[in-house]
């Protein structure tokens, strides 16, 4: 192969590449561009202050932000409570306790939770969780904050078992044999050294884990009921962003302050989920730090 | 590279040129309806070509203003906004009513509700009754079932009741979520679109005849009563049109009118609108 011929290679891989590279960025920027020049036009026909300080999601007389963001913290709250102990302490038997057969075969089966359509979880919330629900707790109906944060948490916990367990595998042996020498037994050793040592990999972790379930539409859009008053606990209804963007995107007139407000709460939802990753990010590239 | 993008603008041009094909859009609970009248449309006149999508009735509209769209269904009337929007384009659209819907107010079959009136729904729905005790003497918080806050449905009851919805009302992403929630909710009080609760669907649930004033009980089931609009609760389905278009698209809106159309429409769940 000639030198000329091998440079024109060169040269149009390395364009190829970069235009995949800017490609993506592009597309960032266009949805970026897009959710706030709408949201702004939002603005200015509703004044930011009604927008965050209202209590009533009723398109067309009031938009307030505030029930939808309450909805989205009670599922989002609940479902962390629900994934992270049982994420971390999976993680922790995975990588710590489990015969390394076993771990072979776990590991995938959990993964593959994250496979799991989210319109089949949705599913189960209404046919299965709900009515359980009802039962247990001696209510009418299922469709309330704590059967979307138990989806959820199912949905969140590939993403924090898989990172959780990366970051305790992490850990470097010594530290687990210093422990042991020093009398210290299997417990300890698990929750004293090992899981402090791994603890940025774990934020990272959940962070993530929150990013997935703030993020998710599907399933709290057919479990958790849709009501849009502000909710006082976890049995009750709630309305999400996601879900208020997705029940009403497709029915409402377009170029209207209706329209562009969905833009402006999925705009919301863009900054807070984005606020949520880089932190994971920020633990993520501590941990690598602390690592190498 | 070059010929690329010329292959691309051929095939955008090959696109436009459609003298030959309506195209439907919009109203995700009008499309079942809307695919199955084009495809035995097709069927009987292969010379022009009905293509469907759903999307919502807000889509539709759009599509219509856009120009990528003949026919917008929609499953509500017309904004205010919207109609807005087409003057400022100085496009003007009429509109054609292909069909009508009849509401179903539904309870579980455990209730021991056996008719409703006008007066009743519109207190439990704005949140003014809160338990059954005053209508059956069980002791049971009401859970309201409806539509999203923009579905034709939840508008069409909101204007005839003249009513506001309380806040509490679950809102359910479609017509078949209403329905399995309210099998297993002996509390729940629902509305869904008649076409629903045909026969099978039907089953643990119970839907409740309305009255309204003094007139007798009429069921959403009752074909008869909505050809002759004795039931309360019934709505025409719309499709809207550019004036311009009409020439091009009258053989389908005749077809939907036919003996074919009507069958169509009736299998489907929905009221042709002129039985008589």
């Amino acid at each position: 192969m000639n030198t000329v011929k091998r440079e024109q290679i060169d040269s149009l891989l390395k364009f190829a590449f970069k235009g995949a590279g800017l490609l993506t960025i592009t597309l960032l920027g266009g949805i970026f561009f897009m959710l706030f020049a709408n949201s702004i036009l939002f603005f200015l026909n509703v004044p930011p202050l009604d927008f965050f300080t209202g209590s009533q999601w009723d398109p067309e007389n009031h938009y307030s932000i505030f029930p939808l963001l309450v909805s989205t913290f009670w599922v989002a709250l609940g479902s962390m409570l629900i994934a992270v102990p049982l994420g971390i302490f999976s993680a922790a038997y995975l990588s710590e306790m489990a015969p390394k057969k076993l771990q072979i075969v776990l590991k995938p089966i959990i993964e593959m939770l994250a496979a799991i359509p989210s319109v089949a979880i949705g599913f189960l919330g209404i046919v299965l969780v709900g009515p359980g629900l009802a039962q247990i707790f001696g209510i009418q109906n299922g469709l309330n904050a704590l059967n979307g944060s138990i989806l959820l948490a199912v949905m969140a916990l590939p993403t924090i078992v898989t990172i959780s367990e990366d970051a305790i595998n992490a850990v470097p042996k010594s530290h687990r044999e210093a422990s042991l020498a020093l009398g210290a037994n299997k417990w300890e050793t698990l929750f004293k050294v090992t899981i402090p040592a791994a603890f940025p990999g774990l934020i990272a972790a959940v962070m993530l884990g929150l990013g997935r379930a703030l993020g998710e539409t599907m399933t709290v859009l057919m479990a958790t009921g849709n009501s849009a008053a502000i909710p006082k606990g976890f049995l009750d209804s709630v309305r999400t962003i996601t879900a208020t963007i997705a029940i009403e995107m497709g029915e409402v007139p377009y170029q209207t302050t209706h329209y562009y407000s969905l833009f402006a709460i999925a705009a919301i939802l863009f900054l807070i989920t984005l606020a949520v990753n880089f932190t994971g990010e920020f633990f993520a590239n501590r941990l690598r730090k602390f690592h190498s | 590279m070059r010929f690329f993008l010329l292959l691309l603008l051929i095939s955008f041009f090959g696109c436009s040129s459609d003298n030959g094909t309506i195209k439907i859009k919009g109203s995700d609970t009008e499309v079942n309806l809307a695919v199955l009248l084009a495809e035995q449309y097709y069927f009987e006149n292969s010379g022009l070509l009905v293509s469907v999508s759903g999307g919502g009735s807000g889509l539709g509209i759009a599509s219509l203003l856009n120009g990528n769209a003949d026919i917008a269904n929609s499953s509500r009337s017309i904004k205010y906004s919207e109609l807005e929007l087409f003057e400022n384009r100085k496009i003007e659209i009429d509109s054609f009513v292909f069909a009508q819907d009849a509401i179903a107010f539904v309870v579980s079959e455990k209730s021991s509700l056996d008719s409703i009136s006008t007066e009743t729904i519109s207190k439990i729905l704005t949140g003014e009754f809160q338990n059954w005790s005053s209508l059956t003497g069980l002791n049971m918080p009401i859970t309201i079932y409806g539509r999203q806050s923009n579905s034709g449905t939840y508008d069409y009851v909101k204007e005839i009741l003249k009513i506001n919805f309380s806040p509490h009302a679950m809102q359910m992403n479609g017509n078949a979520q209403i329905i399995e929630a309210l099998k297993v909710d002996a509390s729940g009080f629902g509305y869904v679109s008649a076409g629903y609760v045909l026969d099978g669907n039907s089953k643990g649930l119970k839907i409740l005849p309305v009255y309204h004033g003094g007139s007798t009980a009429i069921s959403p089931l009752d074909v008869e009563a909505i050809a002759s609009g004795e039931y309360f609760f019934q709505r025409p389905l719309f499709q809207y049109y550019r004036k311009v278009d009409y020439q091009k698209i009258k053989p389908f809106l005749e077809f939907e009118q036919s003996k074919t159309g009507a069958k169509i429409i009736q299998q489907s769940g929905y009221y042709p609108v002129d039985l008589r």
